[in-house]
């Protein structure tokens, strides 16, 4: 019957294909959009998802996210490091400033000074040249992104002039750091090179990057760090989950999260009404089927059958659309983050499921109340 | 009621009317076969209050193993409404339905259900074909019901539709069909799991004379058996003389029931 119920619903090839586009529209529109929203919001924690090394973060206690940081005073340092349970910690200077290129382009820019001697703070990869290289004087890396800004539709090349403030740095690299969430270069350089470019309270690290030694426990470390120096530390998770709270209560997320049910809606309302439709056209025959002796039980099979394939069919179109343009945006330097997290594919797909699954149980309750001895009527 | 042996006295085709090989047939059995059908005091009515209407008044009516009942009378008189109580598709207001012994209404949603798909054949006046489905599908959906394996049931049903003139139209869909051949693959379907009681309403009344008396004729020879009762709800009295007894309705009632013999000697 199952077999019977796919070729019935096959023939009406309007309503087949109008079901199968509206969830296919459907979960692409929201998985187009819940992947940009999340692939946004996980950027917030881009650079500090770029020390792996650096399980414990330092700062002001008024820094809510990684891109407002106010510097810390430097003997602040020193304290981290003599607190009970921390195995290492480092400087880091984080200076926004303008950069300009030699042909004359200007951004903001993110200039990160990491700690001369272990450059810990630079990013795992590099798309070219070497990160050592940095600890030479007034040389620095740049991200894709950045050298995209800075010299557009120019092949990546080494040896090339930025001007942040009144020093030139040269170009020795280019990193795969991860798409931050402004959209800014991320240009990062040693924090003797970036101190001199730092304009701002005469205080010269933004965060004290640190580890945890091994079996000591995060959170009585982090309490006594806040009490001997009056900073704020946090774990690198904490760090990334602060800074993705900060954007998500900004709003930024509401108009997402309107379209994603927008899409939702939409899908649902087109795919319910017209599965709806089509076993209203249909119940001359199921009333024919309820005579001559298929049951309750089977009647389910059916349109539940029915309503999978389309929404099988339409899932898998709908995903595919979605990771055809998210693999097309990621050519883009800036929106080399963009993706699909698993879950947000399988939350879309289940939604548009329960969603027809609630259309086919109302269906179901109207063929339920069908009167057989109609099929006498001619 | 004719022997099976003899030919049907009415059929052009001069051939035998069953030529289904049933087993367990009680074709030669002398005693007399309890009613397939038996109705007794049924009465049906719809709405309520002032708006009840009493479609039925009392019926009592019984259709014997191995005859062709037609149950005739004007539009309106109630004879779908009987037809669709005695399959159990209606539950009468009151008096008793009897299929085959037992008591339709006292079974189960469920069973009632297992026990149409057993028992029942039906043919509609608008043949009511799927239209998505082949001819051979069609016929065999009562089998695929019952959980027949899909190619059994298709050799089944081609095997029907070959029996039934239809053998070179067995993957064509209804819309390519005549009248004539959509009513032979309703026909098929009714009978291809070889139910006990084929209910038939109007066969003919929306086929021209030339089909309506060819479907007619087929009906008479495959579907009547000695195993089988056929009731047959029409009011086209060109092909009143392909059954075996009448039952005359009239405004919920059964007003006389004559056999074939009675009435041509009349």
């Amino acid at each position: 019957m199952i077999r019977l119920a796919l070729d019935i619903l096959r023939a009406d090839r309007a309503k087949f294909f109008a079901m199968i586009l509206a969830v296919a529209l459907s979960v692409f529109l929201m998985q187009n959009q819940a992947a940009i929203l999340s692939s946004i919001l996980t950027m917030t924690g881009s650079q500090i998802r770029d020390v792996p090394s650096a399980g414990l973060w330092v700062m002001e206690p008024d820094t809510e996210c990684f891109d407002q940081a106010k510097p810390v005073r430097d003997t602040a340092l020193y304290r981290v490091r003599g607190t009970s349970g921390v195995d290492w910690a480092v400087p880091l200077l984080k200076v926004d400033a303008f950069a300009r290129s030699e042909n004359g382009k200007l951004t903001l820019a993110v200039i990160l000074g990491v700690d001369d001697t272990t450059l810990v703070g630079l990013p795992p990869r590099m798309v070219m040249g070497d990160a050592s290289a940095i600890q030479e004087r007034d040389t620095c890396i740049i991200d894709p992104g950045g050298y995209n800004l800075l010299f557009p539709n120019e092949p990546h090349q080494l040896g090339k002039r930025i001007r942040v403030a009144d020093t030139f740095l040269r170009l020795v690299g280019i990193s795969d750091a991860s798409p931050p969430f402004t959209g800014f270069p991320i240009i990062h350089c040693t924090r003797s090179t970036a101190i001199p470019l730092n304009r701002g309270e005469g205080r010269n690290q933004t965060f004290i990057l640190g580890q945890i030694k091994a079996g000591a426990d995060p959170a009585a470390i982090c309490a006594s760090i806040q009490a001997t120096t009056g900073l704020k530390a946090r774990t690198a998770t904490e760090f990334k989950a602060d800074s993705y709270q900060f954007y998500a209560n900004q709003g930024v997320p509401m108009l997402f999260y309107v379209v994603i049910a927008i899409g939702l809606i939409v899908g649902a309302a087109i795919t319910g009404q017209t599965f709806l439709m089509f076993v209203k056209e249909n119940e001359r025959h199921l009333s024919l089927l309820k005579v001559v002796g298929v049951t309750r039980g089977q009647m389910t099979g059916m349109l539940f059958s029915q309503a999978a394939l389309v929404v099988a069919i339409g899932c898998c179109f709908g995903t595919g659309l979605a990771t055809l343009t998210t693999v097309l945006s990621r050519t883009q330097p800036f929106l080399r983050g963009i993706f699909i997290p698993p879950w947000v594919a399988v939350a879309t797909c289940g939604a548009l499921t329960a969603v027809t699954a609630v259309a086919v149980l109302v269906a179901l309750r109207n063929v339920q109340k069908l009167e057989p001895a109609g099929v006498f009527r001619g | 009621m004719n022997s099976p042996n003899q030919p049907h006295p009415h059929s052009t085709f001069n051939v035998q009317r069953s030529t289904f090989d049933v087993p367990n047939s009680s074709f030669s059995s002398s005693p007399p076969l309890p009613p397939a059908v038996s109705c007794a005091s049924i009465h049906k009515s719809f709405g309520t209050g002032e708006a009840r209407v009493e479609v039925l008044r009392g019926i009592d009516f019984t259709a014997a193993m191995g005859d062709m009942t037609f149950l005739v009378g004007p539009s309106g008189c109630g004879k779908t409404t009987l037809i669709s109580v005695i399959a159990g598709l209606l539950d009468a207001t009151s008096g008793t339905v009897e299929l085959f012994g037992t008591e339709v209404a006292s079974l189960s949603s469920r069973d009632r259900i297992l026990f149409r798909r057993k028992n029942l054949g039906f043919v509609f006046q608008q043949y009511n074909l799927l239209p998505s489905l082949s001819a051979a599908e069609n016929a065999a959906v009562p089998l695929l019901a019952a959980g027949v394996p899909r190619s059994t049931a298709l050799e089944r049903a081609a095997h029907l539709l070959d029996r039934l003139g239809l053998g070179s139209r067995t993957k064509a869909l209804p819309k390519i069909l005549s009248g004539g051949q959509q009513q032979r693959v309703a026909l098929a379907r009714a009978l291809v799991h070889e139910p006990r009681l084929v209910i038939c309403d109007e066969p003919t009344a929306a086929l021209d004379a030339e089909s309506g008396h060819s479907v007619m004729e087929l009906l008479s020879q495959t579907a009547v058996h000695p195993d089988r009762a056929v009731i047959v709800v029409s009011h086209d009295n060109r092909v009143f003389h392909f059954a075996d007894r009448l039952a005359f309705m009239n405004d919920g009632t059964i007003t006389k029931t004559e056999s074939q013999t009675a009435l041509q000697e009349k």
